[in-house]
């Protein structure tokens, strides 16, 4: 994002509605920090400027790659789903995506409201490739991998700032403790913050899909409930 | 995109937070979707929801209720919230009868969605939890101030907007209805719950 200085006043209506924090105010105009800002639209979509003198230029990679992810209005060409994820479970019950036995995990660089570089989403991917998971293909993150078995991202992606993005992958219910203590054993090393979550198939008797598993994060009281009335069901 | 997820709180605030999500399956169902997810709205909007909104096209708040209602497209998702487990029931009996055979998700506490698809006839199928938030966690402002920004998933209400809205109510230059209304506003796919937000927003201004 960019200021038109001609038509900034200088109010700075516009600071606090940045989730980056990265418009600043001089005595004759507001200034975006190019090195934070995201490009995920927010000041443009909120009006919050009385003047219009916020403007979108045209974005070329990798600066692109950090709207694709940040603005909740654009789709990466890899997924074609809006915003910086996949269905996920959402649509488990037509896709079939995770089947019985199978956990889905999506570890979420950068949110809430911090950001992330992929410097750490790599150290997370990489991590979580020790394993032999296959990285969800239809994951923008996973698109953007060099090597997707070793869960390594391109040199010139790396510095880029995005407001989040997600390691996603499928691992056999089993194997899930494992891989959750050896996130563990990275979070030290990360620079910004991560949510994380785990879906699974309910069983058929409508038990908990993790009873039993000794995991190293808690579960939560809240979370996402698919009903079920997706059609046409995926037969296993 | 798992943006109804990690929605902060305790179980007395979140008791008051249902976010509706409807999608289709892309390759699969996603042909001809937009008529289907016009119904689903339609059935949303019925139950007076709190929020509406469709990711293409805005929120009841920005730009308004007209316009997301006003055309559906293929392959987008819409979403509403609810305020109360009753409402819920009602609002997934219709869905189940309309039969639509679009994926509908439920966010909210466990306990209480599980016995809202109990009394609508509904068995879920598949459910994420969220196991929090970690590492650089000392860069994280206040709980109380995450526990609305986390309401819009996609990270688009700042805390410092929080923060303003606040002092704001404090000072008497905004109502904290309003208040919670301009932060929906940020939240484009309409699942911020103003409402929640106008409480929580109350007690820090109250501090």
């Amino acid at each position: 994002m960019l200021v038109d200085e001609t038509k900034c006043v200088a109010c700075g209506n516009c600071i606090d509605y940045c989730p980056m924090n990265a418009i600043s105010l001089t005595a004759e105009c507001a200034a975006v920090d190019q090195a934070e800002c995201v490009e995920c639209g927010v000041c443009l979509r909120s009006e919050c400027c009385p003047t219009g003198a916020l403007y979108r230029p045209e974005l070329n990679y990798p600066r692109d790659i950090a709207c694709f992810f940040s603005d909740p209005e654009a789709t990466h060409p890899s997924t074609d789903v809006p915003g910086r994820g996949t269905e996920e479970m959402k649509t488990n019950e037509v896709t079939g995506r995770f089947p019985p036995g199978m956990a889905a995990i999506a570890i979420e660089l950068g949110r809430p409201g911090i950001g992330t570089r992929f410097t750490d989403v790599e150290k997370v991917a990489r991590a979580m490739a020790e394993f032999g998971v296959e990285f969800e293909p239809q994951n923008p993150v996973t698109a953007l991998m060099i090597d997707k078995r070793a869960g390594t991202l391109p040199d010139d992606l790396k510095p880029v700032k995005v407001l989040s993005a997600i390691v996603e992958f499928g691992a056999p219910l089993e194997k899930v403790p494992a891989i959750l203590q050896r996130l563990k054993e990275v979070e030290g090393e990360l620079e910004t913050v991560f949510s994380l979550d785990l879906a699974a198939r309910v069983p058929e008797d409508g038990s908990l899909p993790f009873a039993g598993l000794e995991l190293p994060y808690p579960l939560s009281i809240n979370g996402k409930t698919n009903v079920g009335l997706g059609k046409p069901r995926f037969r296993e | 995109m798992t943006h109804t997820l990690h929605r902060q709180g305790t179980a007395e605030n979140l008791a008051h937070d249902f976010c509706v999500l409807a999608i289709s399956a892309q390759g699969i169902n996603s042909a001809g979707s937009g008529e289907k997810l016009q119904a689903i709205k339609e059935i949303f909007l019925k139950h007076n929801p709190v929020n509406i909104g469709d990711i293409k096209r805005g929120n009841m708040y920005n730009p308004s209720t007209e316009h997301v209602m006003a055309a559906t497209q293929d392959g987008t998702v819409v979403h509403a919230v609810y305020r109360d487990r009753e409402t819920l029931i009602a609002v997934l009996r219709d869905l189940k009868d309309a039969d639509t055979g679009i994926s509908i998700v439920v966010s909210g506490l466990f306990d209480h969605v599980g016995e809202c698809c109990q009394q609508a006839g509904l068995k879920p199928h598949t459910i994420e939890y969220s196991l929090g938030v970690h590492g650089a966690v000392e860069r994280l402002p206040e709980r109380s101030i995450t526990e609305i920004t986390t309401m819009c998933g996609h990270g688009q209400v700042s805390f410092n907007l929080v923060r303003r809205m606040v002092r704001e109510i404090e000072a008497g230059r905004r109502t904290a209805e309003d208040a919670g209304k301009e932060l929906a506003r940020q939240c484009i796919c309409g699942i911020f719950n103003p409402k929640r937000a106008e409480e929580l927003l109350l007690k820090l201004a109250s501090k």
